[in-house]
């Protein structure tokens, strides 16, 4: 198997777990997004939430990345450029959802 | 050692098509879905500064602005789901036919409206 329908296969597994992630996140987000501090806070220190956040951005991040890079695929030309981007890209993916899921674990009532 | 794959042609050489719409329209959401899940990301972790610093953000997400853009982002949303959901019947081998592609594109644009009405109306308990 080579690497692009390797790519390709982690593209749809990635994309069948977020679908239903995006619609339990968006339906949350539009009923907590104008509620105030403590019931926001309360929505992502319930443990469920905090796990299926944390799935969902994982899963997200890595679904951008791969995507994005058959973006770059697709409308860059110049190898350099495209490694530095698809590398900028790779970091983003991890170090974004490594950082937000920190700050989540530290989150407390 | 040179990269002789070719470019993806430029969009504008074409006539638009639904299809065309629909695909272009899904790498654009994607990208400002993963911007503002970003943005949702540095929220989530400010929270960890507690109460005092959470008065401009909650003044932001308040302002007509602020619901102007959880509204957008619901619309981003919705047509992303759906567009994914029509991606992967077409690479189950299904809905190729030309006016069966023309029928799912239309469904994925109107369908991502009713979608974002449906979902504002379960998040804030209406149904």
């Amino acid at each position: 198997m080579n690497l692009s329908t390797k790519k390709w296969i982690f593209l749809k597994i990635s994309s069948i777990i977020i679908i239903p992630l995006m619609f339990w996140f968006i339906i949350n987000l539009v009923s907590i997004y104008d509620k105030s501090y403590f019931e926001v806070l309360k929505f992502f220190v319930n443990p469920m939430n905090k796990f299926l956040f944390s799935l969902f951005i994982i899963f997200t991040y890595f679904f951008s990345a791969l995507s994005i890079s058959e973006v770059f695929e697709d409308y860059i030309s110049d190898e350099k450029i495209k490694n530095v981007a698809n590398r900028l890209l790779l970091i983003s993916a991890i170090i974004i959802p490594l950082l937000t899921i920190i700050f989540l674990f530290k989150l407390n009532l | 050692m040179d990269n002789k794959n070719p470019l993806s042609p430029h969009i504008q050489i074409y006539k638009w098509h639904i299809s065309s719409l629909v695909s272009i329209s899904h790498r654009i959401t994607g990208i400002i879905n993963i911007v503002a899940i970003t943005l949702i990301c540095i929220w989530v972790s400010l929270l960890v500064f507690g109460e005092a610093n959470y008065d401009l953000i909650n003044f932001l997400l308040n302002s007509k602005l602020g619901k102007f853009i959880v509204l957008s982002l619901a619309w981003s949303f919705s047509f992303q789901i759906l567009s994914e959901i029509r991606h992967l019947i077409m690479d189950m081998g299904y809905a190729f036919e030309l006016q069966t592609t023309r029928v799912t594109g239309l469904i994925v644009i109107f369908g991502s409206f009713i979608l974002t009405i449906l979902i504002f109306f379960i998040g804030k308990n209406y149904i």
